[in-house]
């Protein structure tokens, strides 16, 4: 059985937080650790800041639907919006780039660009697609009911 | 995100409390700046009370690391939560700032 929530927010920065937190407290109905859950609400955070930025160019006048769908060993999370699709051959460079940095020296470590490289580092499944002029990215989290962080069945 | 500011023996403590997102990145590299200006470039960021820090959160550490790094200043991080710190690893940027556990013990560094 699935259990789904959609949520929808305004394409302003500023409207984040709430989806961070609805997140993180949603991961608390699976077998995550806090620290598992903190970091799926981080790469929900970092998809939806992508589509604020770069697919809406931070206009606010759009909006940004967040589809979280629980099955009993698998959470999936599609981001969509209807902004400028992303270049898949940029992605796809970011998705590959490690998350190692010369620690040698701060002016070597990049300030931004991280978010995707976090996202698949995190995530067991990452894909993207742009269809209609709906572009959506879709993570997938697998989960063991009998394994960690246990706070309760899916279904309890 | 709130920031509150201390100065504790020359070093400027910028405690920071909520969120450090994208929504929030940008107060911080300000504040640091504006501090540099005045020529204040030793810092401790205080992240005790800090839930959440996403990639423009880090971003923006790295940003006024810089800063102040050009102008012979430093940024020392403290108190990170188990999560928020797990973050750092993963990044790796564990590896480029120097964490203490408390804003005292960052403060004191300073002085060797």
């Amino acid at each position: 059985m699935q259990r789904k929530i959609k949520l929808v927010i305004d394409s302003d920065l500023e409207n984040i937080a709430l989806i961070g937190t609805a997140i993180n407290k949603l991961c608390s109905l699976i077998p995550l650790s806090d620290e598992e859950a903190f970091q799926m609400e981080l790469c929900v955070v970092e998809a939806v800041t992508n589509s604020i930025k770069h697919a809406y160019g931070y206009d606010s006048e759009h909006q940004v639907e967040i589809n979280f769908v629980l099955s009993s060993e698998e959470l999936t999370v599609d981001i969509c919006d209807k902004g400028t699709p992303l270049d898949k051959e940029l992605m796809e460079k970011k998705f590959k780039e490690p998350l190692e940095c010369d620690d040698t020296d701060p002016d070597n470590v990049p300030e931004g660009g991280r978010g995707l490289a976090i996202i698949n580092t995190i995530m067991d499944n990452v894909s993207y697609k742009s269809e209609k002029g709906i572009n959506c990215l879709t993570m997938k989290k697998r989960f063991n009911l009998l394994v960690g962080g246990a706070k309760g069945p899916v279904n309890g | 995100m709130v920031i509150v500011e201390e100065r504790m023996d020359s070093v400027d403590v910028l405690r920071l409390e909520g969120r450090l997102d994208a929504s929030s990145a940008n107060d911080l590299k300000e504040k640091v700046n504006d501090f540099a200006q005045e020529k204040r470039l030793n810092f401790v960021i205080d992240m005790a009370a800090i839930d959440f820090i996403d990639s423009s959160g880090l971003g923006s550490l790295v940003s006024s690391l810089r800063s102040v790094n050009k102008l012979g200043g430093d940024i020392k991080i403290a108190s990170l939560k188990d999560a928020v710190r797990s973050i750092f690893e993963l990044t790796r940027l564990h590896r480029i700032f120097e964490i203490f556990d408390d804003a005292e013990a960052a403060v004191k560094s300073f002085e060797v």
